[in-house]
């Protein structure tokens, strides 16, 4: 989230679209209808289903799964056709004045640069061009055709309502009805705010469509003030907490780039890594990277990371370039017989990964799995699964009791990047000690084993730091959170130019500010966006619990600790306008008083950007320190288009001869099959959760209480498709793939109901992944045996949101 | 005896069915969930059960442009102050507290099932196990050392409150005025004003299971109220009938007694 | 016992008596622990209320079998009335309520006693019946079962109140009536005055037998 679950309540107009934001984060909920009693604000849902998040927004409109780009274009079309965008906003804070290189195109479906080989864009076209000085070039009249917001305004004017409507079957009627509402807030005292979850990022469009949404937000001036922003709801799985520290293969912890092969140098990554702007205003944030770099190094391999061996640089893992790692590469590789020993720390992956059929077939390939969970699930126990013969099955499997997050303390970040310390609620059954533990006590192990008997490589492993027990050897997790947070490796004076001010800090003490980590390897932090988790002198932030809201807005800047710096709102200071006056008085998220930002912690102490000397612009990460409504980030072109689902019910894209996006990784393996567009499997299917279980619910389904309100696996369908197939409520019918097939209960509902998509009708099912074979016994098998091997093109999240079925009776 | 009487309120418009009250109310009261079956709905179980004291029902309607609305209504125990189960319970098991609730002493309980029977809400539900009748008592276990009631401390959006009667009515009547449309108050109208009230999007009909005019069943009434007491007059003339018969009238007795006291065997 | 009494009642006519004024005592006694919470000690006494409710529904059972002899005994002899006579007897009310002169003559059971058979026998069945349905509502609609709480309590005020007549009648209030339903052996003159014409019947048809004599017969009529 770039703002936080509290700001819901301060927002005008509550669009949300990927997300069953009332079923999965009920307790968040609290703050949308909280919007809707203060401000009066209209809440939007716009979701292939009604659910119980339609039934408490003012309206729902359904819409094709995996048409969300096609839908939010039309938006821009009407934003800026009907100007309705804030041109106070767009004007200074957005890249819309910057002049697109001349190489850039966009023709049919394609962006200049593309591969279809390798279905890879070269990206060296998709740039702004430059003065003689390196400063971008700039047309503040937007009249130049070339630049930014008339190139978008191109782009998204072939969304017109009618190719909308026939691509999302959602009427023009309901389209304007949303587009009117949401726009509404292009004004400097509304704020509108967008809620996604898992139905926009399990798509292979998913990345592009959270930009398309940053791009409505930049036009309408919602990035960066109290009650807007794009804010992805994360839950209890703790996807922010884990993203933050790394869970995905392309990353280091706080966001820093994992390394590849090419970049066999300190200096060569760090020149690749590093931007660069020639624009004295641009804070360009990201010039630091060398320091939160090195000093995660620091923390890896400490003492023993020196000047010379580049701080051990060369002992980190490279990836191959050009590969990727993610899940569904990771099975790929399994199913190929290419990878032979499996971790699987509390995951499902047999119910939750896609084409569950063939990650199941994957894991007899493997030699030895450790579990560490608490509970067993389909995975560990896939060689006496359905179909498998435990005979032949030549895994060997290990499963280690776990403790549950109630089981023990550490810290839990929630959506709105709040980082909670939480102490242990109970004791752990058995044997069951924290994933942590674990960790410690076989990595100890092995570092023994390496230290005894060599191997390949072995520095990496036994240079590693590793002192994370307390004097009973148990998992200290405080001790972990303080490397995380960073420590003086040597005594240090910290010189403030600008308020000529000098601090002396000790070696040993906590680093109280990511703004103090040193390039030098004076310093080091596991997670630059923690450094300040902790004062200097060790006070836990986590742990705080201080109820003072100064603002209003909910901000409560002493409950916890929020990265970065404790900012709650991040580029906060686009909610000023250039002089650092509010835009909105009656929400002042931040205000210039004198020489001073009051009110939110401010993306940086520098002045408004109408001081030319000092002034920085507010989006002080990117490069140019301004909004990308144009911007090279993505893998698939700067400007988000629309592009079918790997499977869909259309033969055709409608928007261009690119049916599916051109940049998506297609994988082959036999089990790999799709049919789109194929009568056999006439409907959209999509998949979700519901309130009751958690995820996979391996953890859920034991837990009777839960299971007694939802004991086993049904698909949703509309009353018409029902009647069409002769499938009365509460049947047994069987839902297929072209990949596999699961039975399950009919649940027959007025929430679906068909489209019309190019003139004709289609139907829509949906299925929740909650279950497995495992528990309840007889109960019903994963949805994901239906699901593609598919995923978004930068992310490699799966698509599991939009794929083909059919349903039949039993 | 009556304390302060205590109103819950249940905001069916803030509700989004997370069912978090009737999970809560289970772990607070030791409830054991049970096997269930999908019967093509969300709401599990299908009715209130010994073990399940409160439930979130769930109904699809379509409205008359054809859009869909799904409705959500807490149902349990309304806690009447004209409570038809207390009126009928012999043995005393059911009464109503301090607070203006009905609470139930379970080890009172007969499973005669006779307030199952005399509930307009079709509350009480049957624990053949235990021979025994269950229901909410609006956790009293809580409510008597100032605590809410589980389901209203687990209530996330506010649908679910607890406070001093007339306050939570004008809170109700507050916020119905605010909604507009077809919105409504139920409960306090009814059975001399139930203890829980609804805040209603729709109007009463629209939702699962929930009277139009719920009152105490006349059967009840009837008996209760009437034919008790002039059956107690009947029995009473019975008696006072065959005492004046006897002191005024006199025994019909035999002849042969009346010349010869000796005969006769009594 | 003295020469001269004369058999009115056989053994099994006196145990189904019993057994059903008994059980319907019973019945009454518990039925009221459960009516009136003043009646709750009821309950105590037996274990609790509980305990109560067990006694109280199979001692129905023990009603509904001594109901149903009773019913298949009497109904023939107490089950109709015989015209003018009965009418007769009741212009007169028997002579229980107002100085008659000659009380009508009728057989075996006056009017009296066939009106209270009939309500012991239809107020019964309604027992019977209501209880059947309290015992296992869940499997009746509510709103059959919400009346038969109601028709139960009904049921039982015009049973106690008729059992209460009867027990009067039987015993103080008609003197030499007891002894009917105890040994079975009557006096002649009780004979007489209560049941003249029955007396007679009996000695009519020679099924009179008196203790001490030669027993002429003893096959009784039902």
């Amino acid at each position: 989230m770039t703002n936080h679950y509290i700001d819901l309540k301060n927002s005008d107009c509550i669009l949300i679209m990927g997300s069953n934001a009332a079923e999965h984060h009920p307790i968040a909920f609290k703050w949308i209808l909280r919007a809707k009693e203060q401000n009066g604000a209209t809440l939007i849902h716009v979701d292939p289903r009604y659910t119980r998040t339609s039934a408490r927004c003012d309206f729902h409109v359904p819409l094709r799964s995996g048409t969300d780009i096609a839908f939010l274009g039309g938006m821009i079309n009407y934003i800026i056709a009907n100007n309705k965008w804030f041109k106070d906003y767009v004007l200074n804070y957005t890249n819309a004045s910057f002049i697109v290189g001349q190489d850039y195109f966009f023709k049919d479906g394609l962006f200049s640069g593309y591969d279809a080989k390798t279905r890879k864009y070269d990206k060296a076209t998709w740039v702004l061009e430059k003065e003689g000085n390196g400063i971008p070039k700039r047309d503040m009249s937007l009249q130049n055709p070339r630049c930014v917001f008339q190139m978008l305004k191109e782009h998204y004017s072939r969304y017109t309502l009618e190719k909308v409507s026939s691509i999302t079957g959602v009427s023009k009627e309901d389209l304007v009805k949303v587009y009117a509402a949401y726009s509404a807030t292009g004004v400097p005292d509304k704020a509108g705010t967008e809620c996604y979850a898992l139905g926009w990022t399990h798509h292979t469009t998913g990345s592009q469509i959270i930009r398309t949404m940053s791009i409505i937000q930049l036009l309408l001036g919602n990035m960066g003030i109290a009650g807007g922003g794009v804010n992805a709801l994360r839950g209890e799985p703790n996807v922010q907490g884990s993203t933050d520290h790394a869970i995905l293969y392309n990353i280091l912890p706080g966001y820093l780039k994992m390394p590849t092969g090419s970049l066999d140098t300190l200096e060569k990554y760090l020149h690749k890594c590093t931007p660069e702007s020639k624009d004295p205003q641009s804070a360009n944030y990201y010039q630091n990277y060398p320091k939160f770099f090195v000093s995660f190094l620091m923390s890896m391999f400490h003492d023993k990371a020196t000047k010379e061996n580049e701080f051990g640089y060369s002992w980190l893992p490279k990836m191959d370039d050009g590969a990727a790692y993610s899940l569904m590469h990771l099975f790929d590789k399994m199913y190929e017989g290419k990878i032979k020993g499996l971790f699987a720390v509390g995951t499902d992956p047999a119910v939750s990964s896609p084409n569950a059929g063939k990650v199941r077939k994957a894991l007899e390939k493997l030699d030895w799995m450790v579990g560490e969970n608490i509970f067993n699930n389909e995975t560990y126990a896939f060689w006496k699964g359905p179909g498998v013969d435990p005979q032949k099955v030549k895994t060997e499997v290990f499963l280690l009791p776990a403790s549950a997050s109630m089981e023990k303390e550490g810290s839990q970040s929630n959506s709105g990047r709040w980082v909670q310390w939480k102490y242990k609620a109970a004791e752990a059954p058995g044997d069951a000690i924290p994933v942590g533990e674990l960790t410690i006590k076989i990595m100890a192990e092995i570092k023994a084993l390496y230290a005894k008997e060599g191997g390949v490589c072995p520095e990496p492993i036994l240079n590693l730091k590793w002192d994370y027990t307390d004097y009973k050897g148990r998992f200290d997790s405080l001790k972990v959170a303080k490397q995380i947070n960073g420590y003086f490796l040597e005594d240090t004076v910290i010189e403030d130019k600008d308020k000529k001010t000098k601090t002396e800090f000790k070696k040993g003490q906590l680093v109280p500010t990511f703004g103090n980590l040193q390039l030098d390897g004076s310093t080091s932090s596991g997670n630059w966006v923690m450094a300040g988790s902790f004062t200097a002198e060790g006070e836990n932030k986590m742990a705080k619990r201080g109820k003072e809201d100064s603002t209003g807005l909910g901000l409560y800047p002493n409950w916890s600790y929020a990265w970065p710096v404790n900012r709650r709102i991040i580029y906060n200071r686009a909610s000023c306008d250039v002089n650092g006056n509010p835009y909105n008085p009656k929400r002042k998220l931040l205000a210039w008083v004198g020489d001073k930002w009051v009110g939110d912690v401010p993306d940086g102490p520098w002045p408004p950007q109408a001081n030319k000397e000092k002034g920085k612009y507010p989006f002080i990460m990117k490069q140019d320190g301004l909004g990308a409504l144009f911007g090279p980030g993505m893998v698939e072109g700067p400007f988000p288009e629309h592009y079918e689902p790997l499977e869909g019910p259309l033969a055709q894209n409608p928007m261009s001869s690119q049916r599916i996006n051109p940049a998506i990784k297609i994988f082959n393996s036999e089990l790999d099959k799709v049919a789109n567009a194929d009568e056999k499997f006439p409907y959209v299917c999509t998949t979700y959760s519901c309130t009751e279980h958690w995820c996979s619910g391996a953890y859920t389904r034991w837990q009777m209480w839960l299971l007694e309100m939802q004991p086993e696996l049904y698909v949703e369908i509309g009353e018409v498709l029902a009647k069409e197939r002769g499938i009365k409520n509460a049947e047994k019918v069987k839902v297929s793939s072209v990949r596999g097939e699961v039975e399950c209960v009919a649940m027959v509902t007025k929430r679906f109901r068909p489209f019309t998509v190019e003139g004709k009708t289609v139907h829509q099912v949906g299925l929740p992944f909650n279950y497995g074979w495992l528990f309840p016994e007889g109960g019903s098998d994963s949805t994901n045996l239906l699901t593609p091997t598919v995923g978004d093109a930068n992310t490699f999240c799966p698509e599991y949101k939009a794929f083909m079925v059919n349903v039949s009776k039993l | 005896m009556k304390k302060m009487e205590l109103v819950k309120l249940i905001d069916t418009t803030r509700c989004t069915a997370c069912r978090g009250c009737q999970v809560a109310c289970k772990q607070w009261n030791e409830l054991p969930g049970l096997k269930t079956k999908n019967w093509g709905s969300y709401q599990n179980p299908p009715d209130l059960q010994w073990n399940t004291w409160t439930l979130i029902r769930f109904n699809e309607v379509a409205d008359k442009d054809n859009r869909v609305k799904w409705l959500f209504r807490k149902d349990g125990c309304m806690h009447c102050t004209d409570a038809a189960c207390v009126k009928v319970c012999p043995s005393g098991a059911l009464y109503h507290t301090e607070y203006g609730t009905v609470g139930i002493h379970h080890e009172r309980c007969i499973g005669c099932k006779e307030c199952m029977a005399a509930c307009p809400f079709e509350i009480p539900k049957y624990d053949r196990d235990t021979d025994k009748v269950y229901k909410c008592d609006l956790c009293y276990s809580r409510i008597k050392d100032d605590q809410q009631p589980a389901c209203v401390k687990s209530c996330p959006t506010g649908a679910l409150s607890i406070g001093a009667k007339d306050a939570m009515i004008k809170k109700a009547y507050d916020r119905v005025k605010k909604l507009g449309g077809d919105a409504n108050v139920y409960g306090d109208q009814f059975v001399d004003g139930t203890h829980v009230i609804y805040v209603l999007q729709e109007k009463p009909e629209m939702y699962d299971h929930l009277p139009k005019h719920p009152r105490v069943p006349f059967s009840v009434v009837a008996w209760k109220d009437f034919l008790k007491p002039i059956s107690l007059l009947a029995a009473g003339g019975v008696l006072a009938g065959s005492f004046l018969h006897y002191i005024i009238h006199g025994p019909k007795t035999p002849d042969d007694i009346q010349e010869n006291k000796t005969q006769g065997g009594e | 016992m003295k020469k001269g009494m004369i058999q009115a009642t056989d053994a099994f006519e006196r145990i189904t008596h019993w057994l059903l004024a008994i059980s319907c005592l019973v019945l009454c006694i518990t039925g009221l622990g459960m009516m009136f919470h003043s009646f709750n000690f009821v309950g105590t006494m037996m274990g609790g209320l509980k305990s109560l409710k067990y006694v109280h529904n199979f001692t129905a059972l023990i009603f509904i079998v001594a109901l149903y002899m009773a019913v298949r005994m009497w109904w023939k002899e107490a089950g109709v009335f015989v015209l003018p006579e009965d009418l007769d007897w009741i212009k007169a009310a028997g002579g229980y309520l107002w100085h008659v002169d000659k009380v009508p003559e009728v057989g075996k059971y006056n009017p009296g006693q066939k009106a209270f058979f009939l309500v012991v026998a239809l107020c019964g069945s309604l027992m019977v019946v209501t209880g059947l349905i309290m015992w296992a509502p869940l499997i009746f609609p509510v709103w059959l079962v919400r009346w038969m709480y109601p028709l139960h309590a009904l049921g039982f005020v015009a049973i106690f109140s008729f059992f209460f007549v009867h027990l009067y009648l039987g015993t103080i209030g008609s003197p030499g009536s007891a002894p009917a339903m105890f040994s079975g052996w009557v006096t002649r003159a009780w004979l007489l005055k209560q049941h003249p014409k029955w007396l007679k019947e009996m000695e009519e048809h020679g099924t009179l037998v008196v203790y001490g004599e030669e027993k002429e017969s003893i096959e009784h009529g039902h």
